[in-house]
């Protein structure tokens, strides 16, 4: 059970330009500079969000890309299911040949699946960027040297 | 594409070992009786069952009539035990396993980790909470009436 770098790397990009994208654009070498994330491997990943309407890009020499919507309103769920596809806990069979209730199958199905995606679909849907920039926010105020005038 | 995922390790293992639970009161249960009803290769299930008998979770009978026990009370044995023994833990990235070795240099300030490590404890405490033997119940109560009903 691994999410793949795609969904990993993207979310925490969106988390940086969530951070530094105060109504302006952010360059990505911007970000592949603050993440240690390549800047190519961004352009692809970036190229995905922004086909769905995630991030819109300006282009020109001062060009880079914004959030489409605050960050409140951007849910991690909404991110990964872009770069990761659905959010499920197992891959349900095509054909399942005993889709009979009283089988062992339905009984995990009933039991244990079914309540992980549950549980795991309303986690990522109820945390949003806004909630992960605090995160990030409180965390880098703790490392940061304080200074006194 | 989509890697948040138990694999096949985990869903036919959970499936043998519910199987076992609900034979096993006839006598101990050979693999491939359990391959026959739940369609799932004996050579596979013959693999799943080392490192369930490894752990503890099953024991083997020789013999004529042998066959797989469960080693404790289904009720003592819940869905995690049996993923942790075919699937380890389930974390979606390894820098939230309890184990140094897996920290990249950017652990501190990682803002993700947070949210991994609340969906790997969400998780977990719902594998921990589901028993083998919730399972069986549900088995025969279907079984038995064949429409279910849900007291929450």
């Amino acid at each position: 059970m691994k999410l793949s770098t795609k969904g990993r790397y993207g979310l925490r990009a969106m988390v940086d330009l969530a951070v530094y994208s105060t109504g302006e654009q952010v360059p990505l070498y911007s970000i592949a500079e603050r993440q240690n994330i390549s800047t190519t491997y961004l352009e692809q990943v970036f190229s995905v969000l922004r086909k769905s309407g995630l991030v819109k890009s300006v282009k020109g020499a001062q060009g880079g890309y914004m959030l489409v919507e605050k960050p409140e309103r951007i849910t991690v769920g909404a991110v990964l299911r872009v770069l990761e596809g659905d959010l499920a806990i197992i891959d349900e069979p095509a054909q399942d040949s005993n889709k009979s209730s009283g089988s062992v199958k339905s009984c995990l199905k009933i039991h244990v699946w079914d309540k992980m995606n549950a549980h795991m679909n309303c986690l990522v849907d109820s945390l949003t960027l806004e909630d992960l920039v605090d995160e990030y926010r409180k965390i880098n105020s703790m490392n940061a040297p304080m200074y006194y005038i | 594409m989509i890697k948040i995922k138990i694999s096949t390790r985990g869903r036919y293992g959970l499936e043998a070992i519910l199987d076992l639970a609900i034979h096993v009161s006839e006598g101990p249960v050979n693999l491939k009786s359990i391959s026959e009803r739940q369609g799932i290769s004996d050579k596979y299930l013959e693999q799943l069952f080392i490192a369930l008998k490894r752990d503890k979770i099953v024991d083997s009978i020789r013999g004529a009539q042998g066959g797989y026990i469960l080693s404790k009370d289904p009720g003592d044995i819940s869905v995690k035990d049996v993923l942790d023994v075919l699937e380890g833990p389930l974390a979606p990235v390894d820098c939230i396993i309890e184990d140094k070795e897996n920290q990249c240099d950017r652990f501190e300030g990682c803002v993700t980790k947070v949210l991994w490590k609340k969906l790997m404890d969400e998780l977990n405490s719902i594998t921990e909470s589901v028993t083998i033997g919730d399972l069986v119940v549900c088995f025969k109560d279907s079984n038995k009436e064949k429409e279910i009903e849900y007291f929450i």
